[in-house]
């Protein structure tokens, strides 16, 4: 088990230098000089202030040198200021963290309080009626871009049931219960996409785990097909599941971009697509490598719930 | 013909169903210029925001342009995005694919796990920070979208050539001289055709997906052309106005993500039958 903990943790550790490295890469690689969109229009054309200002944030320097530095302070969690309001990043990253996670959270008890019941009502009744609707609910889920069902869900919620405000953010501590009704749209809106994925998956594993031997033992001794499948099938059926959830956890992630953006929540990827929209580089890269920070993290964790789950993961070094 | 109806009567209803709805649309964006359409771009300031009418059959926008002639161009630059981009990540990552299957042991384990970083790393972060440089013109985006997919052909090229650079017949050839050339020509490239066109289709609908996504954050089609993604990020804004508009491109696409998804389906479960579940 601790062989298995500690190559997941080496692997977790190489995709986030990686990611750093892509990070760094993406945005100092790319034409378009931020000094000139920083000064605007005037300065900008004045060469001799372009000068000064690429000396004073260090962009004159080699890359590698530039890369050293940025990630040296990486280690001493210095992310630098944005160059808007030489705010440090670090600052505006630890705000909007929970606030992400939280849309993230909230996505995945969507995901899986629906998709699972759908997935095993659509193995259960395989070939009927209320199982072909699950499946196609789910395909109809997966396949519904995250906006679309934002949209809808803005459409039935606030505009004819008016339930729930449409978007917005306030503080938990300065109103819970409004805080709590702004999250549920956006929860839902990621929810439903990934929804689908745990209701295929399910149904896909449910399926196949009927088939083995231990459940026709279960039948053969007298257990009624529900039971069999509740009891036997079903928590062996959940280990896929599991991992498809890490495996996918960037469809998760990507969803908060369109989510925030619709609902007007002050996260991570609303703040990624500001920031580069301003071509605000130290905060671009903060917030790009805080998401991918959080998505290395989330998968991990998933691989060690699998573990756990499953005894057989950590001893074959699988 | 006689195939083509064969294939037809072989399938289900849904397939089917599905398969004349991306016929449409396929149908619809590339006679778009030539249907006698409105102009995608005609503004009309006395007429915004309209629900149906006989005039215009899917409403207007916010500038009073016919919704339903921006759906078919919207279309034509939605699709076309999307299959540039698959294109691009195909031609890119099959040849890596295979190429990293020939590297030795070593070298493909560490070439296959810098892969599986980026297969999984959340692609559509780092398109918007590269769109956010490059601005957001049809090659640029075409290009980020394809880059960005390629590893993931990279990934199941590598697995094919892998399995079957393993294999009896392979391995005679092999030891009876066969070049590496010879046998990417003869046995690894006609038998990976299934399962790169399963991928292929995969990717179109991710691909869309993520055009959209960024059209709709502003950051890829630009203004005045037209793209689903862009017209939902648009209308959005004036759901509380009217809601009937925004509904237009936002059902657009789900229908056809959804057919492409069903043919996907179809085709992994035709093609693929070893693999199914």
């Amino acid at each position: 088990m601790s062989k298995f903990i500690g190559s997941r943790l080496a692997s977790a550790l190489l995709t986030l230098v990686l990611a750093s490295i892509v990070v760094f890469a993406s945005i100092h690689l790319l034409p378009g000089d931020p000094v000139v969109m920083l000064l605007g229009e005037q300065a900008g054309s004045d060469p001799e202030a372009v000068a000064r200002m690429t000396r004073e944030l260090g962009l004159d320097r080699p890359l590698i040198s530039q890369f050293l530095t940025w990630a040296g302070g990486l280690f001493q969690g210095d992310l630098g200021r944005s160059l808007r309001n030489g705010e440090p990043v670090l600052d505006e990253l630890l705000r909007r963290i929970p606030r992400s996670l939280e849309l993230i959270g909230g996505g995945l008890l969507v995901a899986v309080a629906l998709g699972l019941p759908l997935g095993v009502l659509a193995a259960r009744d395989r070939g009927k009626l209320p199982g072909m609707a699950a499946s196609v609910i789910a395909v109809a889920g997966f396949s519904a871009p995250v906006f679309v069902s934002g949209i809808l869900l803005v459409l039935i919620f606030s505009l004819w049931l008016n339930l729930l405000p449409s978007s917005g953010f306030v503080a938990f501590s300065e109103d819970p219960l409004l805080h709590l009704s702004c999250l549920v749209l956006p929860s839902l809106a990621i929810g439903i996409n990934f929804m689908g994925v745990v209701a295929r998956m399910t149904r896909a594993s449910l399926i196949d785990s009927m088939a083995k031997d231990y459940v026709r033992l279960a039948r053969a001794k007298g257990l009624s097909r529900g039971k069999a499948m509740t009891r036997h099938a079903l928590p062996n059926a959940l280990v896929p599941v599991i991992s498809i959830i890490g495996i996918r956890a960037g469809n998760l992630l990507g969803g908060t971009v369109i989510v925030e953006a619709l609902f007007d929540w002050p996260g991570l990827s609303s703040l990624l697509v500001s920031a580069s929209f301003a071509r605000d580089y130290p905060l671009m890269q903060g917030s790009l490598l805080a998401i991918f920070a959080i998505f290395i993290l989330i998968s991990l964790l998933i691989d060690l719930a699998q573990g756990l789950v499953d005894p057989r993961v950590g001893t074959n070094g699988g | 013909m006689t195939a083509v109806a064969a294939l037809i009567r072989t399938t289900d209803i849904a397939t089917r169903l599905a398969m004349l709805v991306l016929a449409l649309v396929v149908a619809a964006a590339l006679l778009a210029p030539v249907l006698g359409i409105a102009d995608p771009l005609a503004i009309d300031p006395t007429n915004i925001l309209a629900s149906p009418s006989a005039a215009h059959w899917f409403g207007t926008d916010e500038l009073g342009r016919d919704l339903f002639s921006r759906l078919a161009h919207g279309g034509r630059v939605s699709l076309a995005v999307a299959a540039a981009a698959v294109l691009l990540a195909g031609s890119i990552g099959v040849p890596l694919g295979i190429a990293i299957a020939f590297l030795g042991p070593r070298a493909e384990g560490a070439a296959m796990r810098v892969v599986d970083v980026f297969v999984s790393l959340p692609e559509i972060f780092v398109a918007i920070v590269v769109l956010a440089f490059l601005g957001g013109s049809l090659p640029a985006l075409i290009g980020t979208i394809g880059l960005l997919y390629c590893p993931q052909f990279a990934r199941v090229s590598y697995g094919m050539a892998r399995s079957i650079r393993a294999r009896d017949h392979v391995l005679a050839a092999r030891s009876l001289g066969a070049g590496r050339l010879w046998l990417i020509r003869r046995e690894i490239l006609p038998n990976m055709r299934s399962v790169i066109a399963v991928q292929a289709s995969l990717t179109f609908s991710f691909a869309m997906l993520m055009e959209a996504g960024l059209s709709f954050l502003g950051l890829g089609v630009q203004p005045p052309t037209p793209s689903w993604g862009q017209m939902v990020g648009t209308l959005k804004n004036y759901i509380f106005i009217n809601s009937w508009p925004v509904l237009v491109p936002s059902l657009a696409l789900f229908v056809t993500v959804l057919a492409i998804n069903i043919v996907g389906d179809w085709l992994q479960d035709r093609l693929n039958p070893e693999l199914q579940r």
